[in-house]
């Protein structure tokens, strides 16, 4: 009897004891966004040598694809129950703030962290206020298969001409990819009409955003060219609106495009699979007489009011952002490095780093405004009733503006 | 002494037994439902609380946007047309298994894959197999000339529709086919022999014997098939997302869209509001006809 008292209150303290370290762990969850290039394997090892080396704290990586991303967040948001860190575009960063669920962030990270950042590329700071650490940072720019191109287009001009002489639709090789089907984001749309001098909105005198400017004369001669590559000189793959972004991205690594307009995600792969033809990479062409511009894209990681482990999360910012994982994360996802410390290595010498970086100076962003997944969802309808031919170039863009500034009380 | 008489009455002990299912029910779909009412007269911000009373506000911003009309006109033909091939096809399927032939077992195996699978799988593998350059399907026309260019099925909005609606098809069979075997197998034998007796033909024991005692079991199916084909969202949000543009929205996936794309909660729990009447009046409606056919199976 005594043997038997004996052996349970030794199992209950066992119990007790492994149940309470389970309990002493602190869970800190993130939702991580599956970039093109990032491995599964980099989450898993980044989680295992986090645990290692904090073992009070239970890292849980969410993976998301991308283009499911922000409905991903926004529901667990809107059911109560956000993760305590999220990757984000940093589009959507005014969304979450007018959601009111974001924590400033500045506080919960190490000053060594927010020293080695470029202060340029803090674009998750709203009003004086930082909220979000710039994740990946990079402008947009051209591949072309060197193989075919001898000289890259300068222009968009030259670029019909150069598609019109390699496009061969019955080899299946389509010389300009276009991408008309919702992928995140209708960077499509964005690469031509900054090409084309022109913008989403006009930009006030404060800095805030006006009316919307995309049925000016630079917004309907970027869609008006759009549409001359796909339905007059037919320079496209057919069926551009069944084709999104990251298909079209299949589509040029397979051999089957000339010119593809992405961002340095391209190149990584390009690399990772081993593609047997020549590729380079260019600047973005522009317009005739119209400057140079490309758009460049930021995401950011934020953290969430409602965490109950903020300072953990803080915790995993510093370790994500040590040089050895971020240079393994900027090699996959082929971005330039956002941190001061590897900026000079070697690794981001090659030309398409380069070329994103060169760039800079006259790119543009996303515009920062809460509603901007509805505008581009109606910006992106009429663009794909162009291709379709329901709308003329004009007729679309007309609508689109009046639409967004009602929409936007204008 | 009375407390002991409950225990023993058997139909007291019944609804006892019966509470926590109904609390489930109350917690997990009366409470939903009427919190959807409830938001589509309230203004909602986008964590989804109720701000002020708007009245007939959401129904109103909804009702002036012309693609609304038409997505709810896609919606019904989507689901029309869906159940009505899907519940043809079954039936044949299940005539055909009903009747012995060697290898009929491993028939019935294979004809419910498509419903084993998961509708997400099977919408990426169709995706897939529509894709114009790498898929099955178009490699497979152009090898067999059937078509000199076939069509690039998600490009257009005709063609996308019929893509997705044979998607939605090709997974809904199965439950048709398989629901259809088992009221044939109900049906007694002896009244096709007395059919054969009278000299009835293979389509007159048809018309007046299977469809007649198959009547109930019909109704039932095509309208679960209705509940589930309208509000169908897996198919279309894998293949086209409701594009191109929003040339195959029902309103299941525009219910999405406004809810969780664009945080209009409002909207989109007017529209939800809409999706339940409409489906109320038609399970309204089913029930009565099948109640009036009075023999129950």
């Amino acid at each position: 009897m005594k043997r038997w008292i004996v052996g349970w209150s030794v199992l209950l303290a066992v119990v007790f004891v492994l149940s309470f370290g389970a309990f002493a762990q602190k869970k800190v969850s993130i939702l991580w966004m599956e970039y093109d290039g990032l491995t599964p394997d980099y989450a898993l090892n980044l989680e295992k040598a986090f645990e290692e080396a904090h073992p009070g704290v239970d890292l849980e990586i969410i993976s998301t694809p991308w283009d499911l991303g922000h409905d991903r967040l926004i529901s667990l948001v809107a059911g109560g129950r956000p993760p305590d860190l999220a990757v984000i575009g940093t589009r959507w960063l005014l969304e979450l703030l007018d959601m009111g669920v974001v924590e400033p962030i500045e506080k919960w990270v190490s000053k060594e962290l927010l020293d080695n950042i470029d202060p340029a590329l803090m674009e998750g700071k709203i009003k004086g206020v930082l909220y979000g650490l710039p994740v990946a940072a990079g402008t947009r720019l051209m591949y072309y298969r060197s193989d075919i191109i001898d000289k890259a287009p300068e222009t968009f001009e030259e670029m019909l001409e150069i598609a019109k002489k390699i496009h061969k639709p019955e080899e299946k090789f389509y010389a300009v990819g276009m991408s008309g089907k919702k992928y995140v984001e209708l960077t499509e749309y964005a690469y031509y009409l900054f090409g084309n001098g022109g913008y989403f909105f006009e930009i006030l005198p404060d800095g805030s955003y006006g009316k919307c400017t995309v049925n000016d004369e630079a917004g309907v001669g970027a869609l008006a060219f759009m549409n001359d590559l796909v339905n007059k000189y037919k320079v496209t793959q057919p069926g551009v609106t069944a084709y999104r972004r990251d298909e079209l991205q299949d589509l040029f690594i397979a051999g089957n495009l000339g010119i593809f307009l992405s961002g340095g995600f391209t190149a990584a792969l390009l690399e990772q699979r081993g593609v047997t033809f020549k590729w380079d990479v260019a600047p973005m062409p522009h317009f005739e007489g119209k400057p140079q511009s490309t758009i460049i894209i930021t995401d950011s990681i934020v953290l969430f009011k409602d965490s109950q482990a903020k300072e953990e999360a803080g915790k995993f910012l510093d370790f994500f952002y040590s040089d050895p994982w971020r240079l393994q994360f900027d090699k996959l996802v082929g971005f330039p490095p956002v941190t001061k410390s590897l900026a000079n290595d070697p690794f981001f010498q090659k030309p398409v780093y380069q070329v994103m970086i060169q760039q800079i100076p006259n790119a543009k962003g996303w515009p920062l405004i809460p509603e901007w997944p509805e505008c581009n969802d109606i910006i992106w309808d009429n663009i794909v009733a162009t291709f379709l031919g329901e709308k003329d170039p004009k007729t679309a863009m007309d609508d689109a503006a009046r639409e967004i500034d009602a929409l936007r009380g204008m | 002494m009375r407390k002991g008489k409950f225990w023993k009455t058997e139909s007291a002990l019944a609804f006892f037994f019966l509470l926590p299912a109904c609390a489930f029910l109350l917690l997990f779909m009366f409470y939903p439902i009427a919190y959807v009412i409830l938001m589509s007269f309230f203004r909602v911000n986008k964590l989804g609380d109720l701000v002020n009373f708007s009245g007939l506000a959401n129904f109103r911003f909804m009702f002036d946007r012309p693609e609304f009309w038409q997505i709810i006109v896609r919606s019904c033909v989507w689901t029309a047309s869906a159940v009505a091939v899907k519940t043809g096809i079954g039936l044949v399927i299940a005539l055909l298994l009903n009747v012995d032939f060697r290898g009929r077992k491993i028939a019935r195996g294979l004809v419910i894959i498509p419903w084993a699978s998961s509708v997400p799988i099977s919408a990426m593998i169709w995706q897939w197999t529509y894709n114009n350059d790498f898929g099955l399907l178009n490699h497979t026309l152009r090898t067999l000339r059937i078509f000199g260019e076939p069509p690039i099925w998600l490009a257009e909005p005709r063609s996308a529709f019929l893509a997705n609606l044979w998607v939605d098809i090709w997974c809904g069979i199965p439950f048709m086919a398989l629901v259809f075997l088992a009221g044939l197998q109900a049906i007694p034998q002896e009244l096709y022999e007395a059919a054969e007796v009278d000299g009835a033909t293979p389509f007159a024991k048809f018309r007046f014997v299977t469809l007649p005692l198959l009547s109930n079991v019909l109704t039932v199916a095509t309208l679960l098939s209705i509940l589930w084909t309208f509000n169908d969202f897996n198919v279309i949000y894998v293949l086209t997302g409701g594009g191109p543009g929003t040339s195959t929205d029902i309103l299941i996936t525009y219910i999405y869209k406004y809810a969780f794309q664009y945080l209009r909660f409002g909207p989109a729990a007017a529209m939800a509001v809409i999706t339940f009447a409409i489906l109320l009046t038609v399970s309204i409606l089913y029930a009565r006809s099948y109640f009036k056919g009075g023999t129950v199976y």
